[in-house]
């Protein structure tokens, strides 16, 4: 590694210039295209510009965020992402590290798995937007769902109107939102799995160590690396959803009685008609970035501090 | 012995049916919508049928009549997923192929803040975008749904990764001997070597164009001309016409048909490609 770096050096001293000439591209347009914006986000939400005020609107403080914390509908907004994200990532994780485990398993073979990968996958590729319109003709009261659970299996006594009801809606959500990940999910787990020598599990099956015994203490600790990537990248995802909610629930404000009116939700109705308070919208954009940054990084001290716990353990044991 | 047999095959029955169950409620709900779309809203009614329809071709002369544009929201579709998609690898690669083969001041900085802002949401960003673009005059046009593709961190940093491994030194000192230019040495030999990692880039950067839902409702939801297939499939959805089901069915099918079609002669690449960013050795 270094040895290559150093030819490099060797060879380019000269040309080093075109290094910038390179980047240039990149630089320009992210400065313009995504700083600029970026930093425009940040001034707006200060502001009490809407989409008309387009020459020097008010700079009104912290006036944006104190009237979010004080609205309702925000604070609907903000629990419901929470349990939105909570209850997908949840039930996906526990679908994703079964399917792992049965995937990775030397003693297991499943045959076909490669398909079943494939397979489990597709959904991620497919139109949120689609999908979500896709789940709200399924569970029309007309709709297949409610002919097998009603006609064919006589499950329910009568149609269920699933989208009228706010519990139900939530679950469509959740459930969609595993539907579309738990299968991306499972694979990066099983690379992870794939990864981790053989040699341990090998020296635990000398000791006589079971397989639930092996998954436990040693799969899942050496998972750990691949198990925050999965958690910061869901959580940061999940803070931001949209598509689906909104094109399940059939309005902007996620009914029945904003059932599932995320914050990205919120901030969208802001923006548009009536109100068109970009300052308002904005400010909720810089909340969810904070919040999701802020949760990110506690998430990576606690795997840190913990895996420094246990070193630290281990040290004073040897 | 015999009783470990046993008990390993009760596993491993109940693990198949976990499978295909899981396969059942993955490929069922598609399934049932691409057969759907070639059914007539009244075979719709009556149920599911396993087998497809006949009545795809008065399907899709239904839609026409709803005044809604479909292969005009495929083209913009394609042309906005196409050039950004072009645009992201091209300028990623050679972003990255600066980092990784020439030396200048403020390069580590450069790079760190690349990484750091992979991890900065969209949405941060997207409400400063809109006010700015309507600012300019931008806004309703395609070119801020394009445009901004040449700045892509995440693009920059996966690149960078994969020419650090795949890059031989001794091949760019060979043609700057032979007196090629450093720009036609990245065209010429940097570029077709990393076409595989280009590949699996364009692909999921494709995907995720093709899919993209917010950005374009906020740049172009006021110029019906520009409409991709996401803000058509919410004017459908949106729509009086929401009870011609076959129809309807047919719209979103077409949506999702380029990328099965895509997905189904990839697959395996495309599976193989998924874990490349997250994880590492």
């Amino acid at each position: 590694m270094n040895g290559k770096k150093k030819n490099y050096k060797k060879a380019n001293l000269a040309k080093d210039y075109f290094g910038y000439i390179f980047i240039m591209p990149f630089i320009i347009v992210f400065v313009l295209f995504a700083l600029w914006p970026i930093a425009n986000t940040f001034f707006l939400s200060l502001t009490d510009a809407t989409l008309f005020t387009m020459q020097d609107p008010n700079i009104i403080g912290f006036d944006n965020f104190i009237s979010l914390i004080n609205d309702d509908m925000f604070r609907i907004a903000f629990t419901n992402t929470w349990l939105l994200w909570l209850g997908n990532f949840v039930p996906q994780m526990i679908l994703a590290l079964v399917l792992a485990a049965m995937f990775a398993s030397t003693t297991f073979k499943i045959k076909g798995v490669g398909f079943f990968k494939a397979m489990y996958y597709l959904p991620n590729l497919l139109m949120p937007v689609t999908i979500a319109a896709l789940f709200q003709h399924y569970l029309t009261v007309h709709g297949p769902i409610n002919t097998f659970l009603v006609g064919t299996t006589g499950i329910l006594s009568e149609p269920r109107n699933f989208l009228e009801i706010v519990t139900d809606t939530r679950i469509t959500v959740m459930f969609l939102q595993t539907w579309m990940w738990f299968g991306q999910t499972a694979i990066v787990l099983v690379a992870g799995m794939t990864s981790i020598s053989p040699s341990f599990y090998e020296s635990a099956m000398i000791d006589g160590a079971s397989q639930r015994k092996m998954f436990f203490s040693i799969t899942l600790p050496l998972l750990k690396p691949i198990l925050l990537f999965v958690l910061i990248t869901s959580l940061v995802g999940g803070m931001q959803m949209f598509d689906i909610p909104l094109l399940l629930s059939d309005g902007p404000l996620g009914p029945p009685d904003n059932a599932v009116l995320t914050l990205n939700m919120f901030m969208n109705a802001r923006r548009t008609h009536p109100a068109n308070a970009i300052g308002n919208a904005a400010a909720i954009s810089v909340i969810l970035f904070f919040v999701s940054s802020f949760i990110s990084i506690i998430l990576f001290r606690m795997f840190r501090e913990d895996d420094g716990k246990k070193r630290r353990r281990k040290e004073k044991t040897a | 012995m015999d009783t470990y047999k046993l008990k390993n095959n009760i596993y491993k029955t109940l693990a198949y049916i976990f499978l295909i169950t899981l396969f059942l409620i993955t490929f069922v709900p598609i399934y049932m919508l691409l057969i759907n779309a070639t059914r007539s809203t009244e075979q719709i009614n009556t149920g599911f049928s396993i087998l497809p329809g006949t009545n795809l071709l008065e399907n899709w002369r239904i839609i026409q009549g709803f005044g809604i544009n479909i292969p005009l929201g495929f083209r913009n579709s394609a042309i906005i997923a196409v050039s950004s998609t072009v645009l992201s690898v091209y300028f990623s690669l050679l972003t990255a192929y600066a980092l990784v083969v020439y030396d200048f001041k403020f390069k580590r900085l450069f790079y760190g803040f690349v990484i750091a802002m992979t991890l900065v949401p969209l949405q941060l960003y997207l409400i400063g975008f809109f006010q700015y673009m309507h600012a300019i005059g931008l806004l309703n046009t395609m070119w801020p749904l394009i445009i901004p593709a040449i700045a892509s961190p995440a693009g920059v940093f996966f690149f960078k990764q994969y020419l650090d491994a795949a890059l031989v030194p001794e091949l760019i000192q060979a043609a700057r001997i032979d007196g090629a230019s450093e720009f036609t040495i990245f065209n010429k030999i940097a570029l077709p070597l990393a076409r595989p990692g280009a590949f699996t880039q364009a692909i999921f950067g494709f995907v995720a164009a093709w899919n993209s839902f917010m950005p374009p409702l906020f740049i172009i939801q006021g110029n019906q001309d520009l409409h991709t297939l996401p803000l058509i499939m919410q004017r459908l959805q949106a729509g009086q016409f929401r009870n011609d089901f076959g129809a309807i069915y047919l719209g979103m099918a077409i949506t999702l048909v380029p990328i099965i079609i895509v997905y189904a002669v990839l697959s395996k690449y495309i599976v193989n490609g998924i874990s490349l960013g997250s994880v590492k050795e």
